[in-house]
């Protein structure tokens, strides 16, 4: 964050020197730009979901009337936040990295996914397992064994130290 | 003032009792193992940490989240000092002073007087509660919609203008917060609003789950994407002990940040973030030798420490006194009181005093307990801090999605923690700050009803904000708002305000 901060100031004090030059580029720069024009996407999708509602009824406020307000306005200001990204120097876009998001993502669904049918010692081996392919510096087996002991963790502190009603076992394995 | 004593008296017994006292101990422990975790702050913490208080009563559950968010605190500002990460956003500028201290053999009196300095601001932060807590009760119940609905703008434009980043985007974020707390039901017709016929998402949008995602799991997505780098101090920290010379130095700079985070915590949009940065800033500006600062100054230390300590406790004010809730942190205690059936506002104070003044006067006996259990277990700490990240994270991941499915037992809850994830590291990139989205998803709800409510009660006319002979007070909120919003986007107030942050 520290690092974040000075990297900020470094773009407030010297964009130009920074920045490669931006002649006849419209886009200058492109983390306002394309942030305000998903923020205005996000808009008109909220406009077009809450199209269906009933607006104001007289001097009353219907259930359409705050979402729809809130909604343009939102589109209004993503609208000036993407202007703003064509008139000011800015940063280039950051890279995504692909893996961590993929198996960090992946493993937080595989959990959704699997708790109900398959039970709390099965879903969090699983997920950790998936979570810890998420470095490139991720070893098997090291892994499996710290997998393994999180596991028996989780199994003995939320059902029985904290008292969390939770399935353990899937059923087909119920005795 | 007798009356004030009563009160904390009528506290006391609450909170010493031994369950209490026994559920403030576990709360402190557990949030400073768990906000020692690098990349762990407040948040995540008490949104991991919720499902362990559903089973307790409401004073316990509540006192408890407040053991764990003063521990969860101060566990970030251990991380910050011994190994340079900082644990949580409220100690960035720990690191500043703390670790050079650490470096030069002295992490021992920099954890101490940053303990001292915190237990300090926490004995006069939980006076200031216990103050101010009667008069601004008496307020806020002459409060009608229309000054609820003005007080919640003031509150939302102040997270605007103490977030960091262009003030625009601030504001598209509360916008885009509130719209999200309008997926779902209609408050008053019932009505199913941007729900894309999920029957999931009738329920509304969680907060814990957004707040998760996008403070847990983003979190992580970003430790992940830079190569593992920890400086841990390498020598035992011995002598904890500051000398008298670090005590003289160091006294004044606490009352100072005790003062500024005091103020600070009780604005809405500000908290413990912004009260250390401020205090921080102003330790480094009025000292005679500004060089010191970033050399192990341990001014720099105790003034910001004990700011973000003052400001976390000041905190409970508006929440507690007007329900409204100051900054995401205080949204999540409104998350825990209404799991527990308490609907925070006025009415908590008189018909709730054992959880009210209980949970004022265990603010103290939480610092306290910090201050005694946190010296001892700083080795305890330090071997917490050598566990490799490709080994924390998944911990911390499961614990999160755990946490997130036992409070409605919904893997749905879980799925939407995911995609908030990758929406938060989506906002990351692009310079967005998630903060003032939570405030106004948390405070959406509340705004919208009482907008409503004051339209309808003035028959449709959208001046009763700004009407001076009925709603001055009203009035006067929209004005201070409006004022801040100005001189936020003012070219020179700007760049101060750009300053503050950098530091």
């Amino acid at each position: 964050m520290r690092q974040e901060g000075s990297k900020r100031m470094a773009d407030g004090v010297e964009p130009a020197v920074n920045a490669p030059p931006h002649g006849g580029r419209l886009i200058r720069n492109p983390r306002d730009f394309w942030g305000g024009v998903t923020l205005v996407a996000i808009a008109a999708v909220a406009l077009w979901a809450s199209s269906d509602l009933p607006g104001m009824r007289g001097i009353a406020f219907g259930p359409g009337t705050a979402p729809r307000l809130f909604a343009t306005v939102l589109a209004v200001l993503g609208g000036l936040v993407a202007v703003q990204g064509c008139l000011t120097n800015g940063p280039a876009l950051e890279r995504y990295a692909i893996r961590g998001p993929i198996f960090v993502v992946g493993s937080i669904f595989a959990f959704a996914a699997t708790i109900r049918p398959l039970g709390l010692v099965i879903s969090s081996f699983v997920t950790l397992m998936i979570a810890a392919a998420a470095t490139p510096d991720m070893r098997w087996r090291e892994s499996a064994v710290v997998c393994a002991a999180l596991t028996a963790f989780c199994a003995l502190l939320f059902p029985y130290v904290l008292n969390l009603p939770m399935q353990m076992w899937p059923n087909w394995l119920r005795f | 003032m007798t009356e004030l004593i009563a009160n904390l008296a009528h506290g006391f017994l609450v909170s010493f009792s031994s369950i209490n006292l026994l559920l403030c101990l576990v709360g402190a422990l557990v949030g400073t193992l768990i906000g020692v975790l690098p990349g762990i702050g407040p948040i995540a913490t008490i949104a991991m940490l919720l499902p362990i208080t559903f089973g307790l009563p409401p004073v316990g559950a509540l006192i408890m989240l407040a053991g764990i968010y003063y521990g969860a605190q101060y566990g970030g500002s251990t991380t910050a000092i011994l190994v340079n990460i900082p644990g949580e956003s409220s100690s960035v500028v720990t690191t500043l002073d703390g670790f050079q201290m650490a470096r030069q053999g002295r992490a021992g009196p920099a954890l101490a007087i940053a303990a001292i300095g915190s237990f300090f601001a926490g004995c006069v932060s939980t006076v200031l509660v216990a103050a101010l807590g009667v008069p601004l009760t008496a307020v806020a119940l002459k409060f009608g919609p229309a000054e609820y609905f003005s007080l919640m703008v003031l509150g939302l434009i102040f997270a605007v203008v103490l977030a960091k980043g262009s003030v625009p985007k601030a504001v598209t974020m509360v916008l885009l917060g509130l719209l999200l707390s309008m997926v779902g039901s209609d408050l008053e017709t019932g009505a199913a609003r941007m729900s894309f016929d999920v029957p999931e998402l009738t329920d509304g949008i969680g907060f814990v789950n957004v707040a998760m995602g996008v403070f847990g799991f983003a979190e992580i997505l970003r430790n992940l994407e830079s190569p593992e780098h920890r400086d841990i101090v390498q020598q035992k920290v011995t002598g904890l002990m500051p000398t008298r010379a670090d005590l003289i130095e160091a006294a004044p700079a606490i009352g100072r940040g005790t003062v500024l985070g005091s103020i600070l915590g009780i604005l809405p949009g500000g908290g413990a973030v912004i009260a250390s940065f401020a205090a921080y800033t102003f330790e480094k500006r009025i000292a005679k030798d500004p060089s010191r600062f970033g050399r192990g100054a341990i001014e720099g230390v105790a003034s910001p420490e004990s700011a973000n300590n003052a400001a976390a406790q000041t905190s409970f004010i508006p929440l507690l006194t007007l329900g409204i809730p100051p900054n995401a942190v205080m949204a999540l205690m409104v998350g825990a009181m209404t799991i527990h059936g308490i609907v925070p506002g006025p009415q908590v104070m008189t018909k709730q005093p054992d959880l009210f003044w209980g949970m004022v006067t265990s603010m103290w006996t939480g610092n306290l307990m910090l201050l005694i259990i946190n010296l001892p277990l700083v080795g305890v700490w330090v071997r917490l801090l050598r566990v490799p990240y490709r080994h924390l994270f998944p911990a911390i991941l499961i614990f999160c999605c755990i946490g997130v499915y036992s409070i409605n037992n919904a893997p749905f809850d879980v799925a939407v923690t995911g995609i908030f994830a990758l929406f938060g590291y989506w906002l990351v990139k692009h310079d967005f700050e998630p903060a003032p989205m939570l405030l106004g998803l948390i405070l959406g709800p509340m705004l919208e009803e009482n907008l409503r409510r004051a339209m309808l009660i003035a028959r449709g006319d959208p001046t009763v904000f700004i009407d001076y002979t009925n709603h001055k007070i009203s009035l006067g909120l929209l004005v201070v708002a409006a004022t801040l919003l100005v001189l936020a986007v003012l070219p020179t107030i700007r760049k101060r305000r750009e300053e503050v942050f950098i530091e």
